[in-house]
Formats: structure tokens, sequence, C-alpha cells
């Protein structure tokens, strides 16, 4: 400082200092619109927002006023009668028991697979294993439809005829009908969501174990604490906000699946409230895909307003889980 | 001079050797065991996984553990044996999709099931004839248009969450996430419900529409990211030396940050390549070629796989897995691409570099 002052001093002697234009301003007029598009592109997320919801309505609209409440927790969908019946209660249940059974599976898979990388694996196979996990996320829905129907039903009925001879006594595993072959029923749906959401729950859980305190873990480990034990009650404790948020994050995905359970999961406008090994179940995505294609206008509408629903619904929980996420990673903001 | 009694655990001491042999017995026995049960007394497979294999195994480790670390060692091989068991069954479910789509995406992958359209197919006819030409070229042109229109604005979203002051940064960042969450059926319905008030035919236009709000928030999310990872220190001495934030952006972080960019597009891209739903709602199928995405039928992949998925005549349930395995080739191909250029990325040195030769 005193040396710069000294410099000054020295140029006052010999000339006056030149002041140095400044080409730039904060506020230039490039700046204006630099930031200008880029706050007109953010607001964008808010316009697409309320562009959905507006067109979803409007089209809603004729379906909402004939059928009233009972759309939501009504169970008939009859187009053959006049005026015409839709409700849809028993689709929006199936949508959360898979999604719920999804998570349900998942979440164990996901826990296991973010430790694996991030506590146990060397550098190098950690970095393949997070490709597996990512390539996992890259898979077309179709595609595990196309899996799922060929592929996974026949084992996974398998096992739906396994766990009810053994733990039948269950309620959860018990069946009406004797003899249907396990096929069709939101277990499996929700073992194909589940593959879904693995990779969703793993990049949360993952980068929280990541970021974790190594010496509170190598602290724990110090005193004497198992893997297990540290587990419990170090890194869970810690993480367990961001784990919750990143569930929370999957269970948005399971609720809108359309097409991978498409082909899975026996509709039914029947309520199942939780034989998970039934073959009835419903999901609010694939009812509008399965109805959409010989629909009367009418109909069109009814289907738009189960969509308006869904929105709703996973636009809830997804910015309910966005919040919980973002609070438990203080490191992101900036 | 007195020393104090040496402690019975020694960990510097030399590992037994019998260690070794019983970490062997205790991988390879529960395997065996479990495979002789099945063998001899025919109890089901999959029982026999959870019911014998997973219990032997969970014993066999803690013995293991106790022997070597005493109840510490019970609590480690627990967890280790857990984590193993359910991150194998992860891979098992993955290796089983890439190997049941390679083994019968095969039987129908030939040139003329790539190049050819799919007129005068019908559900028996032999794959000799007909392929997923038209839908190839579809599913590129929805896509590319979707983003060519997208890719800017997912970009000037990060600049907006990167590098601008503003308030309503933490929001914004929220909606998107939630937004990355949305039905890819609703976005869909979206399009239509624009379609029917506006009165608008159905058309690859709309297909690339309802689509957009599925590759938005993937693209910005993934942008911020690599922008981020740009030193901040760059930008302050672009800004000290006088650069306005625009030029500091295209100038220093930009292309210190490309290849991360890339890699959004790239994700971005192979998060809709596959999204069926909204194709459905929106784009009337096509079996030829159509090159006009403003108007008329047309044909993509996920709409060609849905379509001859629930056949049940066996040509046209092979023609679904052949259209899924170039599916998942495009996939694979982005998802290679997004790697080289993650491994290649330097982010240090060159900013550095190129500063200098300025």
């Amino acid at each position: 400082m005193g040396k710069l002052q000294g410099m000054s001093e020295a140029s006052v002697t010999n000339s006056a200092p030149v002041r140095r234009k400044l080409s730039a301003g904060p506020l230039s007029r490039g700046d204006k619109w630099f930031f200008r598009t880029a706050s007109i592109a953010a607001n964008f997320a808010f316009v697409l927002v309320a562009l959905i919801l507006i067109f979803l309505f409007i089209q809603a609209l004729p379906a909402i006023t004939s059928q009233g409440l009972p759309f939501i927790y009504g169970t008939e969908w009859n187009n053959s009668k006049d005026p015409i019946v839709m409700q849809i209660g028993p689709m929006i249940w199936g949508s959360v028991l898979v999604g719920a059974l999804g998570v349900v599976f998942a979440t164990p898979l996901a826990i296991s697979l973010s430790y694996l990388i991030v506590f146990m694996l060397p550098s190098r196979s950690a970095k393949a294993a997070t490709t597996l996990v990512d390539l996992l996320a890259a898979l077309p829905s179709v595609i595990l439809g196309l899996w799922g129907l060929f592929v996974f039903t026949p084992v996974a009925a398998q096992w739906s005829s396994l766990l009810n001879s053994y733990v039948g006594w269950f309620p959860l595993f018990q069946v009406s009908t004797a003899d249907n072959g396990f096929l069709g029923s939101p277990f499996i749906a929700g073992w194909i969501v589940a593959i879904m959401i693995v990779p969703i729950i793993t990049s949360i859980t993952r980068e929280v174990f990541s970021q974790l305190d190594r010496d509170l873990i190598n602290g724990a480990l110090a005193l004497g604490g198992s893997r297990l034990s540290v587990f419990r009650r170090v890194i869970f404790p810690t993480s367990s906000g961001a784990v919750v948020g990143g569930v929370l994050l999957g269970l948005g995905r399971a609720l809108g699946e359309t097409v991978a359970i498409f082909y899975v999961l026996q509709l039914s406008f029947d309520f199942n409230w939780a034989q998970i090994l039934e073959p009835k179940g419903g999901a609010v995505a694939s009812m509008i895909l399965s109805k959409f294609g010989e629909a009367s206008e009418e109909e069109v509408s009814g289907l738009i307003a189960a969509g308006l629903v869904l929105f709703i619904l996973t636009l809830g929980i997804n910015f309910l889980a966005s919040v919980i996420v973002n609070r438990a990673q203080p490191w992101r903001k900036i | 001079m007195s020393f104090a009694p040496r402690p019975s655990v020694q960990p510097w001491a030399r590992v037994n050797k019998s260690r070794k042999s019983q970490i062997f017995l205790a991988s390879v026995l529960p395997l065996t065991l479990s495979a002789l049960i099945v063998f001899f007394t025919g109890l089901d497979q999959n029982l026999a996984l959870v019911g014998v294999f997973l219990p032997l195994q969970l014993v066999a480790a803690s013995l293991v553990g106790f022997l070597a670390f005493g109840r510490r060692g019970v609590g480690d091989s627990f967890l280790i044996v857990l984590v193993v068991f359910l991150s194998t069954f992860v891979l098992v479910l993955l290796v089983s999709v890439v190997a049941s789509l390679v083994s019968q995406g095969a039987k129908a992958f030939s040139w003329t099931f790539l190049s050819q359209n799919n007129i005068y197919v019908s559900n028996t006819t032999s794959l000799d004839f007909g392929g997923v030409g038209h839908a190839v070229i579809g599913t590129l042109m929805i896509v590319g248009l979707t983003t060519i229109v997208t890719v800017p604005l997912g970009l000037a979203m990060a600049v907006y969450l990167t590098q601008s002051q503003s308030k309503t940064k933490g929001l914004v960042r929220t909606l998107t996430q939630a937004i990355s969450g949305l039905p890819s059926v609703v976005a869909g319905l979206f399009i239509m419900s624009l379609a029917l008030t506006l009165g608008w035919e159905r058309s690859g236009l709309l297909g690339s529409m309802a689509l957009l709000p599925l590759m938005l928030p993937t693209v910005a999310r993934v942008a911020e990211e690599a922008l981020r990872l740009v030193p901040v220190d760059l930008r302050y001495a672009a800004l000290a030396l006088g650069a306005p934030n625009y030029r500091a952006f295209f100038q220093v972080i930009l292309p210190a940050a490309k290849s991360g960019l890339v890699t959004a597009i790239l994700l971005g891209v192979a998060r809709i390549i596959g999204e069926t739903a909204p194709l459905l709602l929106t784009v009337p199928i096509n079996n030829g070629t159509s090159w006009n995405i403003f108007s008329g039928n047309m044909m993509t992949l996920p709409a060609y796989i849905y379509g001859y998925l629930a056949s049940v005549f066996e040509p046209s349930q092979n023609r679904a897995w052949g259209a899924a395995l170039v599916l998942m080739i495009l996939v694979a191909l982005l998802f290679g691409a997004t790697r080289l250029l993650s491994r290649s990325k330097s982010l240090k040195s060159k900013p550095t570099k190129q500063k200098a030769s300025k």
C-alpha cells in the first residue's frame, strides 16, 4: 500500500496520471441485453408451467363441469351411458400404490449403490459404476416396457407365486382369485418403476455421500465403529434429508411413468387397495394412453382432466422434493 | 525403565496367513452350498437365492469378520455383503436388459431393416422386407428440431443461474428441477390441448414442441453444473480487465466450459430420444417415409416399437426388438460421446493457455 502511494506521488511529480477509460461500465448496453436475454429464458420456466396449467384447464373444463368432484374419487368410466361417466379414483390410487412400491424397492438399492460407489470402490471402478448407473438412467422407458413384458414378467410372476405361497397370510400378499398367473400386478409394475427411479435416487444420494465430512467418518471408525454402525449413526443421520428429497423426486417420476408400465399392468376401474399381487391396478398416465386411441371428444376432455390431476400431483411432489434437496445441499448455493 | 504391557491387539502385526483362506472359503462356500442344495433337493432357484444363499453368505462373512476383528468385524462384513448383494442385483437387471436387447434385436438387425420403410408390411410379413428407416428419419428430425430450439434456451437459463445476481435464482432452480419430473404424457397432453384450442393439425412439429419441456430441464441443469465448474476467478479477471459481462462469458467462460456444455446437449438429446407417450399423443403414425416435419404423418422409433410390441405375431415382436436395439444404439452413441468429452476435458489448464495466447 505504502509503495503504491509512493508511486502515485512520484507520478504526480512527473505528470498527472492519465485516467484510464473503462471500456465498459457495469451496465453497458451489451450487458443489459445479455442479462435481459438470460432472465427472459429463466422466466420461461414460470411461463411454461403457467401455459401447461392454462391449456390443460381450458380443454379439461367440459369434463370438470360435467363430472364434478366424483371425477377424482369415483370408480366408473362408461362412455356408453348418457351423459357419459368418467371417474378416475382407482387410477389415482393405483398410481400412488405403484409409485410407493417402486420407491420401497428402489431406495435400498439406490442407497447401497451409492455406498458402494462412494465408500468402497477405488476411484476408477467407482467411475465405471457411475457410468453404468447413468446408462440405466438413459434407458428409454419403451425399451424397459418391452423388456418388462417379455423378460421380466415371467420371472416376477414366479417370485409373486413364491411370495404368495410362503407369506400369503400377510394381507399385502393375498390374492382373491387363486389361479391368475400373477401377471399384470402392481408388484411387477412397481419393480419396473423401481428400475427407472434407482438412478434418480442414486445420483442425489451419491452426491450427498461424497460431500460428507470425511473426518467425521474417519473419527467414528477410529473410535472403534464398524462400517455398519458408522453408517447407521453417522452417515445416515447426516444425509437423510437429501435422501428423502431424492426419494420424493423418484416418487414424482414414478407417478408419471407411462409406457414402461403400460404393458405390464392390468388396468381396472375397481379399487385395489393393497393386494399387490392381484392382477388389477391403475395408473393415471397409462390409462390416458390406453383410452386415447378411440376416445370421443368428451372422453378426450376427461383424459386431459386426468392429465391435469396428474400434473398438479407430480408438480407438488417434485417442488417439495426440490426444496428439500436444495436445502440439504448447501454447497450448491452460490 | 519399564514398558507398558503390550496390547493384545496389534494392528501392525502381520496379517494372519490363514485369514486369506478364511476369506476365500467365506466367499466360495455359501454359493457352492446353495447350488448343491438347489441341485439335489430341487428347491426353487429364486427362493434359494434369498432363503439359502443370502443368509449363508451373511453368516459366513460375519464369522470371518468376527475371527479377524471381533464385534466390529461382524458389522463390517454384514454391511459389505448386503451392499454388494443389492448392487449386484441392479447390475444383473441392467445386464439382463442389454443382453436381451442384443440377443433378440440381432434377429431383426440387417441393412434392409435399417434402411427400408414399412409400406406394404403387415403383421406377419417376414423380416426380409421392411424396416425402421422411416422411423429413424422421423426421430432424428423431430429430436433435431427440439434440440435446435431447446439448447439456446437451456444455455440462457444456465447463464441466468450462474452469471446474474438476481434474487429469484433459487426459485428458478427449484422450478426447473420440478419441471424435470414432468410426466411425459402430460407434456403430450399439453401440446395436444394447445393444438385443440388453436385448431392446429397434429404433425411432427407438435411432437417437437411436446419434447421441449422434457429436454429443457436436463440441458439447463447439466449446463449449469458445467458453467459452475469454471473457476470464478477467471470471470473476475476478465471483468477486471474491463471486459463486459457478455464478452467475459463468450470469450472466457464458454471456451472453458465447452465440453461440459456439449455434454449437457447430448444428455438432453438422450433424455428425449426414447420418449414415447408425447409422440403418440401428438404425431400421427405413418408407414412410409416423410421428410416434412410441419405437416402430415410421421413415424418415430418409439412409436414404431410401441406399435409392434403387443403383437402376437413373431415377426412383429422381432421388429419391436430390432427397433429397440436401434434406439438403444443411438442412446449408447450419445452416451459414449459424453463420456469421451468428459474424459478429455482439462478445465484447469485449458482456459489459462487460451488467455495466455491472446
